[in-house]
């Protein structure tokens, strides 16, 4: 498989990030006039603290959707690793380790899922959707509903210290940012995604392992939403069983604005990054100039329906 | 040989239902009550009634998440407008506001899909999103109450025997199941479900009936607020969320297949009474205080029941 055969989905370039890097351009530039405190980077730096595991499981989020798929159980799926965590904690276990008994549960979770999607064959809107209701309710169910904290500061670390000035959370998201975005553009796995998300059939017939890979895919998100969950639970010292409650929307929300197509066959790590950036800032403008959450809701919502229209009409164009 | 009327889906979920009542009345007996069956049937309403509509929007391929955001913002709005603290409008007109806001939102998420050609997920998502924002907007982090006595009865009166919600469900799903067997229009959505691109070549006004699917579930879920809503005092933040999880899965579990063409409105119900069941069930089984803690993992359970029922009787026919 050569490089040169996917160019199609790239031949018009990088519009999509340039647009998204405009409108966040555009924020700034209102901030700045009416707020200029909030480009300051300790300001930036306090409002970060919660977009890390949102962008983290963007990673894995883009490549399923690049295949056509999607994954509606990640926020279930953080939220029965982080009772997972917060019981081995609870029954003694160094907190590390609990956190590594996180990331398995979380790899666990997805291998289900994959196996289900790939296996069965059924849709993985479907088959996440199920998943989405049994993974929170199994967390539920063994924690019954009660928060678990106490952890040591040794642990809580992970999610609120920093080396160097860096948030280690955003520390560990900057690595698997750059190994997602080398794996989806310069190995043959990250090719064969493309490759399924343009035509499954035609995929299977010209020997790639799809059912193999597609098991592998969802394996590797949820383990990431294992992480994304230690690191929550380290970051607010509290494991409970409705800790990412509607993630997986705002997850999606990011991948699409940042111009993955939900049709599969197009998407990069760098347009995410950038969804994930313009739904951040937006939100944390909203909330810190006017004060007002709710509104914030709003304009994502509308951001969402406003990108895919823009992509639509320079589809459109593009034929 | 069964009879085929045996081996449809439906026939299997309402077995289903009626193994676990049998079960559940032996273990316990206090659960063979008309006053439990009553609490179902009520509780099970609303989401009978939106997956009538939704049944079609999924026949058609498409899917709505929008409704539990809807559900709240509706709420919201019929507490401001009836409230006795806020607009105080009569209940009738209230009503007819709150329906017309119910189905202008679906016509706005079946322009998208049709006109916009956004895919329906992502438009219902972004719409899901952007009316939690407004009804919390609405509700400015207050919770509405002083809700005339007229407004109450439409979720807690009765006609004869039958409660309004159960009612309401019970002409929906009539009506309905009618419209989707009988008239051309049904058989329509299932055309297009089936084969859009035939049904285009056979001129069929494809984006239309995508269209008043999408409208019909706007209003649909503007009626079920207000047969629910009522049933408390206050309306606070938060009602209907994750609304649209319980009926796209009761909608999946009753048979309606995700890639279209396929589905009853029957089924759809039976699906959505299966699942009102798991919470009264687990309470009757007096498995102990922490047993409704399981009550989405059963329903979880049950989608992936169905899922595997269905791969099992694609491999027979194959």
């Amino acid at each position: 498989m050569n490089w040169r055969s996917f160019r199609s989905w790239r031949s018009f370039g990088y519009w999509h990030e340039a647009v998204l890097i405009m409108l966040v351009l555009m924020l700034f530039g209102y901030a700045a006039m009416v707020d200029a405190k909030f480009l300051e980077p300790a300001t930036q730096l306090g409002l970060s603290s919660d977009v890390w595991e949102l962008a983290l499981v963007a990673l894995p989020m883009t490549a399923i959707i690049i295949t056509a798929g999607i994954d509606l159980s990640v926020g279930s799926t953080m939220a029965l690793a982080a009772v997972v965590l917060g019981l081995c904690f609870e029954a003694g276990m160094n907190p590390y380790l609990a956190a590594l008994a996180a990331v398995a549960t979380g790899a666990a979770c997805g291998a289900l899922n994959g196996v289900a999607i790939a296996g069965l064959k059924v849709h993985p809107l479907i088959v996440t959707l199920a998943t989405l209701a049994a993974y929170r309710g199994v967390a539920e169910g063994i924690s019954l509903g009660r928060p678990i904290s106490g952890f040591p500061d040794a642990f809580t670390a992970l999610g609120s210290g920093s080396l160097l000035g860096v948030p280690i959370p955003g520390l560990i998201f900057a690595v698997l940012a750059v190994v997602a975005a080398v794996v989806l553009a310069r190995t043959p796995f990250g090719l064969s995604l493309y490759a399924i998300g343009h035509n499954p059939v035609a995929s299977r017939y010209s020997g790639l392992p799809v059912a193999r890979i597609t098991v592998t895919l969802y394996t590797m998100a949820g383990a990431i939403a294992g992480l994304a969950a230690a690191i929550y639970v380290a970051r607010r010292n509290t494991a409970k069983a409705d800790i990412g409650s509607g993630l997986e929307l705002d997850v999606i929300t990011a991948v699409v604005l940042g111009g993955t197509s939900i049709f599969g066959g197009s998407g990069r790590i760098v347009g995410t990054l950038l969804g994930v950036l313009a739904i951040h800032e937006t939100r944390k403008f909203v909330g810190w100039h006017w004060e007002r959450e709710e509104l914030n809701v709003i304009v994502v919502g509308g951001l969402l329906i406003a990108a895919v229209l823009i992509n639509r009409l320079f589809e459109k164009k593009a034929r | 040989m069964m009879p085929s009327i045996l081996r449809t889906r439906e026939a299997g979920v309402a077995a289903l239902i009626l193994l676990t009542v049998i079960v559940v009345s032996v273990i316990n007996p206090l659960f063979f009550s008309a006053n439990n069956a009553r609490d179902i049937l009520i509780n099970a309403a609303p989401g009978i009634i939106v997956a009538c509509g939704l049944t079609m929007v999924v026949i058609l391929g498409e899917i709505d998440i929008s409704m539990g955001a809807l559900m709240g913002l509706c709420a919201a709005v019929l507490g401001k407008l009836v409230s006795a603290d806020h607009a105080a409008l009569p209940v009738w007109l209230s009503c007819v506001i709150v329906l017309g806001l119910g189905t202008s939102v679906g016509l706005i998420n079946g322009l998208l899909v049709t006109v916009g050609r956004v895919p329906s997920i992502i438009a219902t998502l972004g719409m899901l999103t952007a009316l939690t924002g407004i009804g919390d907007l609405v509700m400015a982090g207050e919770t509405i109450g002083n809700f005339p006595d007229t407004l109450r009865s439409l979720a807690t009166g009765t006609i004869g025997p039958v409660p309004v919600p159960v009612f309401v469900a019970l002409l929906s799903v009539l009506g309905f199941s009618v419209l989707m067997r009988s008239t051309p229009l049904g058989r329509r959505i299932y055309a297009v479900g089936s084969n859009p691109h035939a049904a285009r070549l056979a001129a069929l006004p494809v984006q239309r009936i995508k269209l008043f699917a999408f409208a019909l579930t706007g209003a649909l879920t503007a009626l079920a607020t207000l047969i629910s809503a009522p049933q408390l005092n206050v309306i606070e933040a938060g009602f209907g969320r994750q609304f649209e999880l319980l009926v796209v899965t009761a909608v999946v579990v009753g048979g309606t297949s995700i890639s279209g063409g396929v589905g009853t409105i029957i089924g759809s119900a039976l699906g959505m009474l299966l699942l009102a069941q798991v919470r009264t069930v687990l309470i009757f089984l007096q498995l102990g205080n922490s047993a409704t803690y399981w009550e989405r993992a059963i329903q979880g359970g049950f989608i992936l029941v169905a899922v595997l029922a269905d791969h099992l009787g694609r491999k027979r026919r194959d």
